[in-house]
């Protein structure tokens, strides 16, 4: 059964290439961790603090909080990418992050070898991901340019193509960095099914985002980070309320 | 441990990751990858020509030499240089995802065997060149390489852990390595270097994994002292990189 579980997790980046001389103006730093400086002067960047979390089957937690609160380096331990630098992490199921969908695409390689690609980073075989070429190509309506370099074609299309690999196979563990939307309007419509679909079948769907509307619609849980800290913890309603009353001093 | 056996296991992601450095490299150029082949072949003709007559060597003994040496000792270098990298390059994929450290490790040993690969061609081509036969310890190269592939595996996976944390590594990596070539019989023979050779050649493990392959090319049977020295080193490292990587695993993507 897939869980999340944090005990007592701190995640602490040591910035080796900065001395406590330009600690002054990061203190003075109004977004961001805690910078704290060791006895032997290095810095570190103190991005989590003693989060304490369990996830179960049927959450669907929404992470709330203003920029550099922690919310996407949360998003990365629960990814797994990030073992807590103290205290234990413990992820069972497979994860999907929509966090960067573009994550190994290679620019010089044709759409179908991306496909192939990034499906293997996904966790699929390379066979699997080669049969997945042609529902890939009809979902995002990408046509001929299937089989030119990725670097022909715009933006918009090098994430239609991304986020229809991404989203081919439904994770146990969802996880989503800002709700996505891509692509013009029936497209983007398109995607916003898709995407609706995996969330309904997800085990576990986690998503940091500033938008209201998304998370009263999609999340049945909420935590409002602050500096790497759980400030609060609650239902949906309750943390942006407390969310937005700290937006307005 | 676990890491390597989950990066094993991910065999399809480094085969492809490594597949993939090398087509994307020589993408849009003419020649594609047998730049690789054609680049070293340049190299081992210049040299080759030039050293021959300083040495006073024959060159029909000499080039055949010369290029079984520079072929593995690119594998070698190769690898030495790519696994600085090895995770600074990967740290997009480190910092996203939960994925074993030891497969960007694998990824490395497939690239620089591709090139190995390409570059075999031109030992064939000298070979036919200059008619020599190939002799009859030739299929020793195989398991020497197995050995030293073991032997790769350990050093990039401690090279690269280092040289995440310290990044002033790669630059001393890369001057080490260039004296490396010159301490190594690559250019020249052991014979030559007389009574003092030992030293030079003994305790040089680039001279022994080196040798340890390229012997059967030039003709040796395989001796047990060197697969014995070459032994001692793999144990020397396993006892460096394991409790190394053990600790310093999960710290790597803050590193990064």
């Amino acid at each position: 059964m897939p869980s999340i579980k944090l005990r007592d997790a701190s995640v602490a980046f040591p910035i080796y290439n900065s001395r406590s001389r330009s600690l002054r103006s990061s203190l003075l730093a109004r977004v961001g961790g805690t910078v704290q400086a060791d006895d032997d002067g290095a810095v570190t960047v103190r991005a989590l603090q003693n989060i304490t979390l369990d996830l179960a089957p049927g959450d669907r937690l929404a992470l709330v909080g203003h920029n550099g609160a922690g919310k996407s380096t949360l998003l990365r331990v629960f990814s797994g990418a990030y073992e807590p630098s103290t205290g234990a992490a413990e992820i069972k199921g497979r994860v999907s992050s929509l966090l960067d969908m573009t994550m190994g695409m290679d620019m010089e390689l044709t759409g179908a070898d991306n496909v192939v690609l990034r499906g293997v980073f996904l966790g699929m075989s390379i066979a699997e991901a080669r049969s997945r070429i042609p529902e890939v190509e009809e979902f995002s309506e990408l046509g001929g340019f299937m089989h030119l370099p990725m670097r022909t074609y715009s933006s918009g299309m090098r994430l239609r193509l991304a986020f229809a690999i991404s989203t081919a196979r439904v994770p146990d563990i969802l996880l989503m960095d800002e709700f996505i939307s891509v692509g013009d309007q029936t497209f983007a419509r398109k995607a916003r099914e898709r995407l609706e679909h995996m969330i309904d079948n997800a085990r576990i769907m986690v998503l940091a985002s500033h938008s209201a509307q998304m998370i009263r619609q999609y999340c049945n849980r909420a935590i409002l980070l602050q500096g790497g800290c759980v400030a609060r913890e609650g239902a949906v309603d309750e943390i942006l309320a407390a969310y937005q009353q700290g937006q307005q001093p | 441990m676990d890491d390597l056996l989950a990066g094993f296991g991910a065999w399809q992601m480094w085969l492809l990751l490594g597949l993939n450095d090398i087509r994307q490299r020589y993408k849009r150029s003419r020649f594609g990858q047998f730049w690789i082949t054609l680049s070293t072949g340049i190299f081992v003709a210049g040299i080759g020509i030039v050293y021959a007559y300083l040495f006073n060597h024959p060159v029909d003994e000499y080039i055949p030499y010369l290029s079984v040496n520079i072929v593995f000792w690119t594998l070698v270098a190769g690898i030495l240089t790519d696994s600085t990298t090895v995770f600074t390059q990967a740290g997009h994929y480190l910092g996203q995802q939960a994925l074993p450290k030891t497969a960007f490790v694998m990824r490395v040993l497939v690239r620089q065997l591709l090139v190995l690969a390409h570059n075999v061609v031109i030992i064939v081509l000298v070979y036919l060149a200059f008619g020599v036969a190939l002799p009859a310890t030739a299929a020793f190269v195989l398991p020497a390489l197995v050995v030293l592939l073991l032997a790769a595996f350990l050093a990039a996976i401690t090279i690269g852990l280092l040289c995440t944390r310290f990044r002033d590594l790669p630059q001393i990596i890369q001057s080490l390595l260039q004296v490396a070539f010159f301490l190594t019989p690559i250019m020249w023979r052991v014979e030559q270097l007389g009574d003092k050779a030992h030293y030079i050649v003994g305790y040089n493990p680039f001279a022994i994994f080196l040798m340890l392959v390229v012997e059967p090319l030039h003709g040796k049977w395989p001796s047990w002292d060197l697969y014995g020295r070459a032994f001692v080193i793999i144990a020397i490292m396993a006892l460096v990189a394991a409790p190394l990587f053990a600790r310093f695993r999960a710290r790597i993507v803050y590193w990064l």
